[in-house]
């Protein structure tokens, strides 16, 4: 077996073990009503300050931006792979193995890319409806991909904090919880870039939503299809730039602490 | 009064051991900026004190949900549970102590969302009617701390509670009213959030902020009170008849 085929066959495996562990944490009754049913709110929490001010663009606007938004929360759950991991004790274990941590734990989170992809496009077609924002067809499935982007690209963020707080895990959540609400405040999601002094602006182009949710407002507001592929193009470097990030610190940040025996069995 | 002052300090020395149970203090001031940030950038100055309120009521629920309505399971799992009903004191007077420490964290949210709010935009809430400002907060950590406990009994029941708590804070946020008022909602869903404690304290918060005289303020402070004890009684009822059964079962320290 060559080195890549040993990489894909181990990325295979480790993406089943990531899906079997989503299975165990959700039926689909429960991912309903639980977990959806908080992306529905959440959306509709902000599109209702948007009726509070009494104007429907912001409505619109915050309805959009916090849809996708779910896109980035889902992504940066990333953080929580090695927690877990740990939790459960395999840690030293994967860390101890031939196999590059970094590659076991994207490809077993791979799945929240996708979920949260998927629950992005849904809080979008369920709450926009709800609320009178019309999805502009056909042009309305340009924002599937662009929304694919926006999770890729949040989920190698959140692996890249991952490999930050690998030896602090008791300030996993605390760093989670942090990062959503710091990508909601920066990222343009509930007001415009402008508003924000210039390097926040720029400091937010480097964030994993911001390029993304500009591509999709720019689907629903007509804008030209050259703007819209240079913004999914912007979010697909910054994706790479963040991936790029995690491989290179990850596992150096592992090794030391196999080093320091800092890698408990257990929590 | 000891086991309450017990309990106060464990959950502090818990928080201090533990920087997870800080997460609310971090996410107040950035949901104070970004709701700043909205009613700022649609130009209503009008609604700015209602945005630097809200992170304070979103921190209490938070805390409610998170933490104090996790206090039973997590002694379980560390097998805690069975020394402390084991002890003369109540677990309801450690548990209350516990749960007023974490009260009393997540009403600093206040005294922070006050110094971003004026650091970052100059805007700070106007204390039109401050006896009536604090009494609210007062009753509304009261009011929180029995439905953390009614929290506490139902999630010890459930297998996976944490799923759930993870996906209850927005529907709550929404339920209660914390930032747009339940008069924004649907008309068949306002019936649902008057029953809740929050969409009461919401409201009154908003008002003692505003210049003009809040009506009924009084029987508007005792509906908070009393939602809130009705959450606390039916929460010592579960509480007592869980309890009961996991001794039967030998189940105190069972995952």
């Amino acid at each position: 077996m060559t080195r890549v085929a040993v990489t894909l066959n181990v990325m295979r495996n480790a993406f089943r073990a990531g899906l079997a562990d989503y299975r165990a944490i959700f039926t689909w009754k429960s991912w309903l009503a639980g977990w959806y049913l908080r992306v529905i709110a959440q959306v509709a929490f902000f599109a209702l300050i948007g009726e509070r001010l009494e104007d429907d663009e912001k409505t619109m606007y915050l309805l959009v931006g916090n849809s996708i938004m779910i896109a980035a929360v889902v992504g940066v759950f990333s953080l929580n792979m090695t927690t877990s991991e740990r939790g459960a004790g395999t840690l030293p274990l994967l860390v101890a193995s031939p196999s590059s941590p970094v590659v076991v734990f994207s490809a077993r989170g791979a799945y929240l890319a996708v979920d949260g992809a998927l629950s992005a496009l849904a809080a979008l077609a369920v709450a926009g409806p709800m609320f009178g924002v019309s999805l502009p067809w056909p042009d309305v499935l340009a924002v599937v991909p662009l929304t694919g982007l926006v999770a890729v690209a949040s989920y190698c963020f959140g692996t890249f904090l991952a490999g930050l707080v690998f030896r602090f895990r008791s300030v996993n959540n605390l760093v989670v919880v942090t990062t959503h609400v710091s990508l909601m405040a920066a990222c343009g999601v509930n007001v415009p870039l402008s508003f924000y002094p210039e390097p926040l602006e720029w400091l937010s182009r480097l964030l994993p939503l911001t390029n993304g949710l500009l591509g999709i407002r720019g689907v629903f507001g007509g804008a030209d299809p050259t703007t819209i592929l240079g913004d999914a193009a912007l979010e697909a470097a910054v994706a790479v730039a963040w991936m790029t990030v995690a491989l290179a610190t990850f596992n150096r940040l592992a090794a030391r602490g196999r080093r320091d025996g800092s890698l408990e069995f257990a929590s | 009064m000891r086991g309450f002052l017990a309990g106060f300090g464990l959950e502090l020395r818990i928080v201090r051991a533990a920087p997870d149970a800080l997460m609310p203090l971090l996410t107040a001031p950035l949901f104070a900026l970004v709701f700043l940030a909205i009613v700022r950038q649609s130009g209503r100055a009008d609604l700015e004190a209602d945005a630097l309120l809200a992170p304070v009521l979103m921190t209490l629920w938070w805390v409610a949900l998170q933490h104090a309505g996790h206090l039973i399971t997590g002694d379980r799992w560390q097998a805690l549970l069975e020394p402390v009903i084991a002890t003369p004191t109540s677990l309801a007077t450690i548990l209350l102590g516990r749960i007023a420490a974490l009260m009393g964290l997540g009403l600093l949210s206040f005294g922070e969302v006050l110094i971003v709010g004026k650091l970052v935009f100059g805007v700070g809430v106007p204390f039109e009617h401050p006896v009536e400002m604090a009494l609210t907060l007062l009753a509304t950590a009261f009011a929180t701390a029995g439905t953390a406990i009614a929290f506490a009994a139902v999630f010890v029941m459930t297998r996976n509670a944490y799923t759930f708590t993870n996906s209850l804070s927005f529907p709550l946020y929404l339920l209660g009213g914390v930032f747009v008022p339940v008069a924004f909602l649907p008309g068949w869903i306002q019936p649902v959030s008057s029953g809740v404690f929050m969409s009461w304290s919401a409201d009154l918060l908003r008002a003692t902020v505003k210049r003009d005289g809040i009506g009924d303020f009084w029987s508007r402070l005792a509906m908070i009170v009393a939602l809130g004890a009705a959450s606390f009684l039916l929460g010592r009822l579960i509480l007592f008849h869980v309890l009961a059964r996991m001794r039967a079962k030998g189940e105190l320290a069972t995952v």
